[in-house]
């Protein structure tokens, strides 16, 4: 029995009690982690804040990846206008995975003056014939933001009621942005979205005769068939890494959500294991499936370092009795990889790091930072939950660091900086214009067209950050005739100054 | 009632506003939105506006009252007001203005009263512009703000300064070559002895914008923006106003001179004497392709995607400076019929006897089919005279079209992801050597 899909995912301040906003060192964020409900971390908010993605945005990360689909923005015209910047790169990285693939496609519903009065019933039927009629998708997928959501537009029924009139499957994903502070609500839309419609066993031809050995071999590729849950900020080269390594275990490997195709949910439900790349995205989906469609899953660390690498590949290798393999695997891995980490760890030890991005990402990354020699001084996570602690365990002696907690809000990294005083910053996209002005050499935290993952990918983060050490003159000259717009009295104050509780 | 629109090649009201706070030095935006409105806009407007970047104070560091359910419930006043305090607080800046958002627009908070709050003290001022997005896209966005700086903030002068105009017209981020074409259209009309404020070019600064109303004169540079902030100039500031075409190379830029000369009533011997000299720059340059222009046959017909403000004048110039084939014109904005009639009129006077087809579409993929009822199709005959070659002016939308036509393109007009564009011009004089550099960088690109 498969339960129904709830109509739209709760907000991770409830589902999860993910913080936003946090200031201190890690042993104390991690005792506060331990406490009931995520202790004092839930409910804190700031006085001042600066923008940030909202769920409906970051769902655009994962839905503007999917192939064979238009996406459409219901709200007025602004809603979605960030896709403007996926439109060349996008074509391209879909044709990784798919030579055929086509660009980008999105329209706006443009929710005007009327709409709010009236409802976007109308306006939304008119732009899903259009896109079904002019792109013939084999999935229309409707994102819908604030405005509908207040005026009461009731996506999933408009949806259902216009389902047998159009060649595409509707997908509805109910993202709207006020609902939460916590972006990282948007996984849960997205893939509630795609539960409510995507996620069905697929149409397999019935072989008329099949013969018991024919039988076998299906059932026995089944079992062992992983599907890698990614993430948008991995690239081609990443998840060629991660197959490589799995299938040097024999497994077979497919990836989702992120430059997935629509039938690829259907083909995913034929499998032995789901394993989360990255655990803040995929436990909403991963749980469901466990539930009701009865494959587990593993959502553990991520596959960024070498601690994490090894611990990922044996976690994934227990479920199917090969950790004799999987031991075999990782020790030549990590003794072809310490060679060739020598010469850049005489280059970069004892230098400061501070690292900053998503929580699950920073604190991998910085066991690559302690595995070079680094100087781990300080971190910075978009927010923080209970997905975090599997990670944690890759560093060693970080309970004094300083970590803050903030979904971007470049005024408390410049104060955080300023007292720090690191040597390099690696960091997520965003607050380009700011971290350039710390005149410092300044490593992006992912790239969709980097290896980061796996082994090859430590050794690649190693590689860069040795090159992008070697002349930060770019960022110096910003740095020295730039100014930046935060006033001299607010590096006097605590970074956690405008921090409050409720 | 409008429509959906397949891939705008424009952002919101919000976009249009912060585009122009983006543009003023040390002017602060308070979002008072949901979470993501900023950030998406920037997103949105960085990258298809050839990587305008955050600046000063943009992208995530633009301060920003991120409401959510709550005040949604309860109103997002109180937000505001702490917002606007810590802003001030912590946010170097020497103006703050307010930009509201859908969802605090239709819950009914009033902006403007809550900045009243912070009126007369000691800070900086703090105005508020409501940009309710669901009224307009970046265009309107950016009329919104600049009247919102006329009527709040800029300084009364009863006394007007003979032949100074201020230039209106051209967007910040949504003309990706706004900073270099501001600076092109002020070189101009000093030639003449005439002194431009463009509000936020290059060396301008808040002072430019506080003082603009010694201007005896607004210069409007497209034939259908910038309503809203002209006639409160009028009404508040006495400046009238007039509107002319965005003068794009010799031919055009010329006219442009001449119209506002005759304005003006500037001399003819002063005015000639500038066309003069600028002519022999222009043409001294414009003779180097003169060779490869007639060895190789570098006339084209010619496809242009863009707004109102450019795709006149760039079909103009193609048409009467190139000497091209202006086959297809796609003006890609949200505009009345009388909009629409008065821009049908720009393409009714070529130099070259020829008229482009003119459409009206926001549309991304209606290109394609304009493209394809333009020209008899290939039936298959054995003798077919096709359209080509044929080269697009457009943005990067243009990119699917010009790989299924074989047709270069050359991204003029937002979104531009594929280049990245500082002060280079294609308005004026330079802006026509720049626009020729362009193109026909672009055909011997390969060689």
């Amino acid at each position: 029995m498969i339960k129904a899909v709830e109509s739209a995912a709760p907000s991770r301040e409830e589902r999860l009690k993910a913080g936003i906003a946090f200031c201190g060192t890690c042993a104390k964020l991690q005792n506060s982690l331990n406490q009931k409900d995520g202790g004092c971390l839930n409910a804190a908010n700031r006085s001042f804040s600066q923008t940030y993605g909202c769920q409906f945005t970051l769902s655009l990360g994962i839905l503007n990846t999917i192939r064979n689909a238009v996406v459409i923005m219901h709200g007025p015209i602004g809603c979605g206008f960030c896709s403007t910047a996926n439109v060349g790169m996008g074509k391209a990285y879909k044709q990784l995975r798919d030579p055929s693939a086509s660009g980008l496609v999105w329209l706006s519903s443009n929710l005007d003056e009327t709409d709010v009065i009236s409802g976007g019933e109308k306006k939304l039927k008119e732009v899903i014939f259009y896109a079904d009629k002019e792109f013939r998708p084999e999935t229309i997928i409707v994102a819908s933001s604030c405005v509908p959501a207040l005026i009461g537009d009731d996506i999933d029924s408009i949806l259902d009621d216009l389902q047998n009139q159009v060649t595409a499957e509707l997908v509805p994903v109910v993202c709207e942005g006020f609902k939460t502070k916590l972006m990282a609500t948007a996984y849960d839309a997205v893939y509630n979205g795609i539960l409510k419609k995507l996620t069905k066993y697929p149409n397999r031809e019935e072989h008329l005769t099949e013969t018991d050995l024919e039988k076998q071999e299906r059932e026995y590729q089944i079992k062992r068939t992983v599907n890698v849950f990614n993430v948008g900020s991995m690239s081609r080269a990443d998840e060629l890494e991660i197959e490589r390594l799995l299938t040097a275990l024999d497994l077979n490997v497919n990836f989702l959500p992120c430059y997935s195709a629509s039938e690829d949910f259907s083909y995913a439900l034929e499998a032995a294991l789901n394993v989360s790349i990255c655990g803040t995205h995929d436990d909403y989906y991963l749980k469901y499936i466990n539930e009701n469609f009865h494959i587990p899953y593993l959502i553990d660390t991520i596959p960024i370092g070498r601690k994490n690498t090894d611990r990922w590949i044996l976690k994934i290798a227990e479920r199917f009795g090969l950790e004799k393999e999987a031991q075999a695997l990782i020790k030549k891995e990590n003794e072809i990889l310490e060679e060739s980490l020598v010469p850049f760890r005489n280059n970069l030890r004892g230098k400061r790091v501070f690292v900053s991005g998503g929580e699950v990402r920073i604190i991998a990354t910085a066991e690559v930072v302690q595995d070079l020699q680094m100087e781990l001084v300080g971190l910075k996570g978009h927010h923080i939950d209970q997905f975090v602690k599997p990670v944690f365990e890759s560093l060693k002696d970080v309970d004094d660091i300083y970590i803050n907690i903030a979904t971007q809000h470049p005024f408390e990294q410049v104060n955080i900086v300023n007292r720090l005083k690191p040597d390099v910053i690696i960091i997520h996209t965003g607050s380009g214009n700011i971290t350039a002005k710390h005149g410092l050499p300044v490593f992006p935290l992912y790239g969709p067209s980097y290896n980061y993952l796996g082994y090859s990918g430590t050794y690649e983060i190693a590689r860069r950050l040795n090159r992008i050490m070697k002349n930060s003159q770019f960022n110096k000259n910003l740095s020295k005739y730039r100014a930046l717009p935060y006033k001299k009295e607010w590096y006097e104050k605590e970074p956690f100054a405008y921090i409050k509780e409720k | 009632m409008s429509k959906y629109v397949d891939r705008p090649r424009f952002g919101c009201a919000m976009a249009g506003a912060l585009g122009v706070l983006r543009a003023i030095p040390r002017a602060i935006p308070i979002i008072h939105a949901s979470t993501g409105c900023g950030y998406n806009v920037y997103n949105g407007t960085n990258a298809g506006s050839a990587y305008l970047g955050g600046g000063y104070c943009g992208a995530t560091s633009t301060p920003s009252s991120n409401i959510i359910e709550k005040e949604i419930v309860f109103g997002g006043e109180d937000r505001l007001e702490e917002q606007i305090k810590t802003t001030l607080e912590i946010m170097d800046g020497d103006l703050y203005v307010v930009v509201t958002g859908c969802m605090v627009e239709m819950v009914g908070d009033d902006a403007e009263s809550v900045v009243k709050e912070f009126a007369g003290s000691e800070n900086p001022p703090v105005i508020a512009v409501p940009t309710p997005s669901f009224k307009g896209n970046s265009y309107y966005g950016y009329d919104l703000l600049l009247e919102g700086l006329v009527k709040q903030y800029i300084v009364p002068k009863e006394k007007k300064e003979v032949r100074t105009v201020n230039i209106l017209g051209i967007l910040p981020g949504q003309d990706v070559l706004w900073k270099g074409n501001l600076k092109e259209i002020k070189r101009v009309l000093q030639l003449i002895g005439i002194k431009a404020n463009t509000l936020f070019g290059e060396g301008e600064t808040l002072q430019d914008i506080q003082h603009s109303a010694v201007a005896s004169l607004n210069i409007i540079v497209s034939d259908v923006y910038g309503s809203l902030t002209a006639e409160a100039y009028k009404e508040i500031h006495e400046i009238p106003f007039i509107r002319t075409a965005l003068p794009v190379g010799y031919l055009q830029t010329e006219k442009f001179l001449r119209e506002i000369g005759g304005y003006f009533k500037i001399a003819e011997s002063v005015i000639e004497k500038a066309l003069e000299s600028e002519r022999d720059i222009y043409f001294d340059y414009v003779e180097r392709i003169a060779d490869i222009y007639n060895d190789v046959d570098f006339q084209r017909y010619s496809i242009v995607v863009s707004d109102a403000n450019y795709a006149p004048s760039v079909s103009e110039f193609l048409s009467d400076e190139l000497g091209w084939l202006p086959q297809l014109t796609v003006i890609t904005d949200f505009l009345t019929e009388q909009q629409k009639q008065k821009l049908e009129r720009r393409f009714e006077a070529y130099a070259s006897g020829l008229k482009p087809t003119v459409r009206f579409d926001t549309d991304t993929s209606s290109v394609r089919r304009y493209l394809k009822d333009t020209w008899e199709l290939d039936s298959n005959q054995r003798y077919y005279d096709s359209l080509g070659p044929s080269v697009i002016l457009g943005s990067v939308f243009e990119k699917d079209l010009s790989d299924e036509f074989k047709y270069p393109l050359i991204t003029i007009s937002f979104p531009v992801t594929n280049r990245v564009i500082m002060n280079r011009a294609y308005v004026g004089f330079n802006g026509g050597i720049t626009l020729i550099e362009d193109i026909f960088t672009t055909l011997v690109a390969g060689r």
